[in-house]
């Protein structure tokens, strides 16, 4: 015969439900602080790894890159000044702040003929020539430079890095942001390979109205980051002096 | 005439370096690589004169592979740029003929009269043409310099009381103090 559910069988199920829930979150703390100690522990590893391999860390460019991927993953980062104290012995901050200040300067160094813009490619190849010649200093990696030209964003809107597709990158390195569609206009640029485009270029390949591509462009040129060509027999011409390889290839004027 | 193109600078295969730019500050770099490039190729060439209405015969302001041409008129701009520094010269009112002095008159007299000084020639009389074409001036740069400009340079050491001209019809020279 089955009972019915009196008073007295509620306040057991509500008293079970209690336990439960007090057991859950037990449980759930407990594991928390288990985590929280395993994540500990893997940063003191980490951090232990650094000082044994801060050497190698500084000089190979593939082991560094793994080695901020790792910290990545925990949500470590080395350059970041919470652990300032730790990381900064380790002189890994140092490598990327010696790089930062190098990329400022060869920034400064070609602003004049680029109008603040330079491709990765070439802000590394100056870099390393003037670097020096051990092998610790040549070999500095696409990657390196992201990074460290990233944290520059703390200056301001000074220094950026402009994805223009393909894995290329730009670093601007002059005040006021690139919007999207500045950026766009520098992607497209670079992928005509001609280090030019126009507006009906521009309609052509993302769809734009006649208004926006005009209004992108003359962006440009009011940043001193295009120039005009008024001779060409089909239509007005913007050259980018940063894309055009005879400027970049030049070293003196 | 130097045409090839190792000797030019990036800007001159940059064809908007051939169109006055409208933003202020890449302006400002233009004219100032025009103002540079003008003087290189007068001194290469040993021009000293730029008729602005034929410039562009010459590959200075007109590059044929591209086919971009410097207007006239940004010409004219330019070399009044560099008339400020004492660097050209309008010869008329119309601004067409232009000389160019990538010396100074200044730094041409002090040059002349170095090489006076150097062959103890104070004292004596020369000929332009001896001063300009002569075989002792033959290494030097101001060899070769149109009598014009040669007049022009010879009158600010005059000034100076270096030397003193004798233009006639017959005989044109000079006699250095």
């Amino acid at each position: 015969m089955r009972r019915r559910a009196g008073l007295g069988a509620i306040q057991k199920h509500k008293l079970e439900q209690e336990k439960y829930k007090d057991k859950g979150s037990e449980i759930q703390e407990n594991l928390f602080e288990q985590m929280t100690k395993q994540l500990g522990v893997l940063e003191e590893n980490l951090e232990e790894f650094a000082t044994k391999h801060k050497n190698k860390i500084r000089k190979n460019p593939e082991f560094r890159r793994q080695f901020q991927e790792m910290c990545a993953s925990i949500g470590v980062d080395p350059l970041s000044s919470g652990k300032q104290g730790f990381w900064s012995v380790l002189g890994i901050g140092d490598f990327y702040y010696e790089l930062a200040v190098q990329i400022v300067e060869v920034c400064l160094a070609t602003n004049y003929k680029t109008g603040g813009l330079i491709s990765l490619d070439e802000l590394r190849t100056r870099l390393i020539k003037a670097r020096g010649k051990g092998k610790q200093h040549q070999e500095i990696t696409q990657d390196d430079l992201i990074r460290a030209a990233q944290k520059l964003k703390i200056l301001g809107s000074g220094f950026m890095v402009v994805p223009v597709g393909k894995g290329q990158y730009m670093v601007q390195s002059i005040p006021g942001e690139l919007s999207m569609d500045h950026t766009a206009v520098l992607q497209q640029a670079t992928q005509s390979n001609q280090a030019f485009v126009s507006v009906s270029y521009l309609k052509r390949e993302l769809g734009w109205e006649d208004e926006r591509a005009r209004k992108a462009l003359d962006h440009m040129v009011d940043q001193g980051l295009a120039w005009v060509d008024l001779q060409s027999p089909k239509e007005k011409l913007y050259y980018f002096p940063s894309l055009f390889n005879a400027c970049i290839d030049s070293t003196i004027s | 005439m130097s045409t090839s193109t190792s000797e030019w600078p990036w800007q001159y295969h940059f064809p908007p370096f051939f169109t006055l730019q409208p933003h202020p500050e890449t302006r400002a770099k233009q004219v100032s690589a025009w103002k540079s490039l003008i003087l290189d190729y007068c001194q290469k060439n040993k021009l000293y004169i730029v008729d602005v209405r034929e410039a562009h015969q010459l590959p200075l302001f007109h590059n044929t592979t591209m086919n971009r041409k410097l207007d006239p008129s940004v010409i004219v701009s330019i070399l009044s740029e560099l008339a400020k520094t004492g660097n050209a010269a309008a010869l008329d009112k119309a601004k067409n003929r232009w000389e160019i002095y990538w010396h100074t008159l200044e730094e041409w007299a002090s040059m002349i009269y170095d090489h006076i000084c150097e062959l103890g020639m104070q004292n004596s009389v020369l000929t332009l043409f001896e001063l300009s074409q002569g075989d002792d001036v033959q290494s030097k740069e101001f060899s070769g310099m149109q009598t014009d400009v040669l007049v022009k340079v010879l009158r600010v050491l005059e000034n100076e009381r270096k030397c003193e001209l004798i233009l006639s019809d017959e005989e044109q020279g000079v006699k250095f103090f």
